[in-house]
């Protein structure tokens, strides 16, 4: 054999599984995707079994379109995913800043740090909405009423109870209804992410060029411009990496929004196809085909923006 | 002078104050879910019990019964560990191909490679489901092995790929010019000097595949199903079994969270494709 033939033949196997894996359930979808199909129809079985007969054109598409949870899907996962994507990435560059220098413990706060990132997603959602989010028997419930009875109890004072009578009892927030499901969502994928950020800019500041910076002080530079035009443009492209690593991450979640509220007022677009797909197929796959537009989207962006650095 | 004589006093006693502390917030959640597991179900949701309580092993000697925790773990760690063999087994001689012959596709290859990552699960969850029921593969540990093997497929890839450019392209020449054959050249010289990579790439991908959680929820139910799928069907007990459920959450994240301290800097490394150093 060749040599240039082999080295061809040892990335095939590689190659072609990916193809297959992306082409087929992909190619299925697309199908799908213009044909009538749902699972269960007394009044039409024709159209219980996939069949070009079928056929629908872009009505799927037009169904998805018109119906009020898709825009709200999309308006949700770009919430979400931008949220998230603040959050980590202005967390991530305070700690990491803060914890880059040598101080007693520094090992022990990074492994404290890090833990949260290799936490199961299912277990971090099923952690955060019941022992510490529930509005009555978790830490918010408790922290909430034990506020409430030491109000009480300033109430029950002689002069200033006048006062604190004026303040109102706090309520508990349910992180499970409509409108509060998504904070508890970017709450708990916040916890989970600031650390990889984190992991990833102190890397990147650990290869600051410190002859600059040591110029930079000479020089009478303040922090904040120290931070500004040396350490801030150095963290460039690892801001651009973290953006994008969890940018692919977050545009897929699910299992947290299954879990705290299983989508009520918080679904985004795979957990609409998932609501689809439990009888339209069609519906589904139609939604399925926009996620994808989405995320080319947003890929051929990131990649632009990312992938130079990569192949250097 | 001023300036640093400020960021010094700083240094001293607001950083490493600010810092643990920051730690410890990150931390706490955790610290909090082991800490109700050795809490019983009722005094878990008592406020006096918050802190000060009496400790019990009843959560975690019960596990099995309550929650069949051991066969979930199984499951887990079949799919996990077969998943991680063969994306490495598929990903190794690829990345060799990539790293020592590069040709004028393989920038473009490994960049389709990454993009695959990008297409939403969501978008083939019906024809995945279609496809596995009609060939009889759903709810097997064959098909959950393979589609983890396959979704980390790319960053495996990527990752070895970032090691291996590092080997000295020299040292295969000149094994080449020796006569050795590409499968000697692999296991002789590829392997054992890049075995640190090698591990921290498996690490990584184990981590993955058993913290995976959405083709493990939607192509399992019983026989195959993953400690994700166990937690996320308890995902509401409504205070109730605040305390078991504590304790098969740390079973199940435990090991994990223990051995990623291990592999911080491999994760560094590997997620971000060798970019940040």
């Amino acid at each position: 054999m060749s040599d240039r033939k082999l080295p061809r033949l040892l990335q095939t196997p590689a190659v072609l599984l990916l193809l297959v894996w992306m082409l087929v359930p992909l190619g299925m979808t697309l199908y799908f995707s213009f044909i009538r199909y749902v699972l269960n129809s007394s009044r039409r079985p024709e159209w219980t079994s996939p069949s070009i007969s079928n056929w629908r054109g872009f009505g799927n598409y037009e169904f998805v379109l018109k119906s009020k949870d898709f825009l709200l899907a999309i308006e949700n996962s770009l919430i979400i995913v931008c949220s998230i994507l603040f959050l980590t990435v202005i967390l991530g560059i305070m700690i990491a800043v803060l914890i880059n220098k040598t101080f007693a413990g520094q090992g022990i706060v990074r492994v404290l740090l890090i833990s949260p990132f290799f936490v199961m997603p299912a277990v971090n959602a099923v952690l955060w909405i019941n022992m510490i989010l529930d509005p009555v028997l978790g830490l918010q419930g408790i922290a909430v009423a034990g506020i409430n009875d030491i109000l009480d109890g300033l109430r029950a004072m002689p002069v200033l109870g006048g006062f604190f009578s004026l303040w109102p009892d706090l309520a508990p927030i349910s992180f499970r209804a409509t409108q509060t499901s998504a904070i508890a969502v970017i709450m708990m994928v916040t916890w989970q992410w600031t650390p990889f950020a984190v992991l990833i800019f102190m890397t990147s500041l650990q290869s600051e060029d410190q002859q600059q910076k040591e110029a930079a002080i000479l020089d009478g530079a303040s922090v904040w411009s120290q931070f500004r035009f040396l350490t801030l443009p150095h963290l460039g492209r690892p801001i651009a990496i973290v953006v994008m690593i969890q940018a692919i991450f977050h545009l897929s979640l699910y299992a947290e929004i299954e879990i705290v509220s299983r989508g009520n007022g918080n679904k985004n677009l795979p957990y609409l196809i998932g609501e689809f797909a439990n009888n339209n197929i069609g519906a589904a796959s139609a939604t399925g085909i926009f996620a994808v537009i989405l995320a080319n989207i947003v890929a051929i962006f990131l990649l632009r923006m990312v992938g130079k650095t990569l192949m250097e | 002078m001023a300036i640093v004589a400020q960021t010094s006093k700083f240094s001293t006693y607001g950083r490493p104050v600010l810092a643990w502390g920051v730690g410890l917030l990150f931390f706490f959640p955790i610290f909090w879910m082991v800490l109700t597991s050795f809490k019983t179900d009722a005094d878990a949701v008592k406020p006096e019990f918050l802190f000060f309580f009496t400790p019990t092993l009843e959560n975690y000697a019960n596990m099995t019964q309550n929650y069949d925790y051991w066969r979930f773990a199984t499951n887990s760690v079949i799919t996990s560990v077969f998943a991680t063999l063969f994306s490495l087994a598929v990903g190794i001689p690829a990345a060799y191909a990539m790293a020592f012959n590069p040709s004028r596709g393989t920038k473009d290859v490994l960049m389709w490679m990454l993009s695959t990552k990008m297409l939403p699960a969501a978008a083939v969850l019906y024809p995945m489901t279609f496809l596995t029921k009609s060939m009889g593969l759903f709810d097997t540990h064959f098909l959950i092995i393979i589609v983890l093997s396959l979704i980390n497929l790319p960053i495996v890839v990527w990752m070895l790929f970032t090691y291996f450019k590092e080997i000295p392209k020299d040292i295969i020449e000149a094994a080449k010019m020796d006569g050795v054959n590409t499968w000697g050249e692999i296991k002789e010289i590829l392997i054992p000097l890049a075995w640190g990579g090698i591990a921290s790439t498996a690490l990584l991908t184990f981590i993955f595949c058993w913290n995976e959680a959405y083709w493990t929820v939607r192509l399992t139910t019983i026989d195959a199903a993953t400690l994700s799928k166990l937690i996320e069907g308890n995902r509401a007990p409504e205070g109730l079994f605040f305390g078991r459920l504590s304790a098969v959450s740390t079973a199940a994240v435990g090991p994990i969270v223990v051995l990623g301290w291990f592999c911080q800097k491999q994760l560094v490394q590997g997620l971000t494709f060798g970019a940040v150093k």
